[in-house]
């Protein structure tokens, strides 16, 4: 499938240059909601009692906020430095994948729908060179010659012609007649 | 993740269409239609009476927790605060102004709100943004007028970019301010105020570094050479820089055109001093090429043409504070910018 017709397109980039000076992580809250009793938050419940901890341990940047409510599905609530908020139902989700959404969530800089890089680089500044003119890389000693000019005016590579091909000919044949004798 | 969501609604689709025509499709309700207009017809109403709806702060909700979030803040920018000067770098003097008429209002005589605003330590981290930055500045173009250095300076301290660095970095729903979302002095309030609470908790050379990495960054991919036009005379500039390093008076002089008498006419003019050349320019006709040309050369003695060598953000603050202590950048950090 050709993903250019659906894939939305753009360049790499970063809020406030992160990671020039520092990187900070984008994600700064999670809210997990489950129900207590209902067996669709069962995974849900299985994180909060094992893996919670660790993971807040880990993510000390992000605050995790639990939000128990009755006989609803779980629920996953991210929001990001940028104002983006990531809502993903974990219905009947085992803990492991709860554990895996929640990292990926934790490396991400929003809420991003994957894009198709035009290039794999990107710069606000794209010349070194500053602007193309006639002039740019030509020899500045050319302003002072005077035309018609022998060397500026010389046919690069010029193709050699039949004259000087017999001629060449009959060189190499002369010196091979006079060697023998 | 939307690959996985648009596969699972093929998925789904496909799905759709054995039911129609295996069982019987999962109905909605009748009620719900009508219901849903309804209430859509009443909330535009209401927004014809009353405006658009306010934002609400993250704050009102019920999951949340005030100290945690600052904690994770700190947290986030990987430096250790004193907690209790953090919290005060968020209170504005507009919150607590609120706060003891709210109290009035209730009829307390003597409002007692027990919190001290940002405003002693935002003075402190302005003196160090405005200290820190000038000396940078002055150590990565060491050959930039100083004019020159108080344009780019005044961009970097500009509202503006201040108050862009200070909502990235997560101030929003931390500030404690009347207004909401919170007014752009405030945004820049608050992060000079966390600089200066910086400084207080861990140390001159933390605030420095904080500095550097989240405002001196903001540097990158800009043309610095945008922010000053080179005085009000860019040829007498010129002229007196040739006199200062003796190389002799400067004169225009026309190398190349093309295209003359035509749209896309072009000249190039190059300056020279004793017979060589100090920059070169282009343009439409010859005058805009000298002008062109007076401002290349001036940016090769500046050092601060296309190619120039990008700015170092990773230089150690205390080559940055130790340059503080020499008169010459200090004369210049301190002399009214």
């Amino acid at each position: 499938m050709n993903h250019s017709q659906f894939l939305v397109s753009g360049f790499l980039r970063a809020p406030i240059y992160n990671g020039i000076g520092r990187q900070i992580n984008q994600l700064q809250r999670v809210t997990l909601k489950f129900c207590k009793s209902h067996g669709s938050s069962q995974g849900m419940r299985n994180f909060i009692e094992n893996n919670l901890v660790d993971f807040a341990k880990q993510n000390d940047s992000v605050v995790l906020y639990v939000k128990p409510r009755r006989h609803r599905s779980p629920v996953i609530v991210a929001e990001y430095l940028n104002g983006d908020r990531k809502w993903m139902s974990c219905h009947n989700r085992p803990s492991e994948e709860i554990l895996k959404w929640l990292s990926l969530l934790s490396l991400q800089a929003g809420d991003t729908e994957p894009i198709r890089y035009r290039k794999h680089w990107h710069t606000d500044v794209p010349s070194i060179q500053g602007p193309w003119n006639p002039f740019t890389h030509k020899n500045p000693g050319h302003i002072i010659a005077e035309y018609p000019h022998e060397g500026l005016g010389r046919v690069f590579k010029a193709p050699q012609s039949a004259t000087e091909k017999l001629l060449k000919i009959a060189k190499k044949r002369n010196e091979s007649e006079n060697k023998k004798e | 993740m939307s690959l996985l969501r648009i596969s699972s609604r093929v998925i789904f689709s496909s799905n759709a269409t054995a039911l129609l025509f295996n069982q019987q499709k999962a109905a909605i309700h009748r009620f719900v239609r009508p219901t849903l207009f309804e209430i859509r017809a009443r909330k535009k109403k209401l927004e014809e009476l009353n405006g658009p709806p306010k934002p609400v702060p993250r704050s009102e909700f019920l999951e949340w927790n005030h100290d945690a979030e600052i904690y994770a803040f700190g947290k986030r920018l990987k430096e250790d605060f004193n907690f209790q000067l953090l919290q005060q770098a968020f209170i504005d003097r507009s919150y607590i102004v609120q706060e003891e008429m709210k109290q009035r209002s209730v009829g307390v005589e003597n409002p007692l709100v027990n919190m001290s605003d940002n405003a002693t330590l935002a003075k402190k981290g302005e003196e160090l943004i405005t200290e820190f930055v000038i000396s940078f500045l002055n150590l990565s173009l060491p050959k930039f007028p100083r004019e020159g250095v108080k344009a780019i300076y005044r961009h970097l301290v500009s509202d503006e970019v201040l108050a862009k660095v200070s909502e990235s970095i997560g101030t929003k729903e931390l500030i404690l301010s009347s207004d909401y979302p919170p007014r752009s002095d405030v945004y820049v309030n608050t992060l000079k105020a966390i600089i200066g609470a910086l400084f207080e908790s861990s140390g001159e050379a933390k605030a420095y570094e904080f500095i550097r990495d989240f405002i001196c960054t903001q540097l990158s991919q800009v043309d610095i050479n945008e922010f000053w036009n080179y005085g009000e005379n860019p040829k007498e500039l010129l002229e007196e820089i040739c006199k200062d390093k003796k190389l002799g008076e400067p004169e225009p002089r026309l190398i190349g055109q093309m295209g003359k008498n035509t749209l896309l006419a072009v000249s190039h003019v190059g300056i020279y001093a004793n017979k060589k050349m100090l920059g070169s320019g282009f343009g439409e006709d010859i005058q805009t090429a000298t002008e062109e040309a007076i401002k290349d050369s001036l940016r090769n003695f500046f050092k601060t043409n296309c190619n120039m060598k990008p700015f170092d953000f990773r230089m150690p603050v205390e080559k940055v504070a130790n340059s503080l202590n020499k008169p010459v950048i200090a004369a210049a950090s301190v002399d009214n910018i």
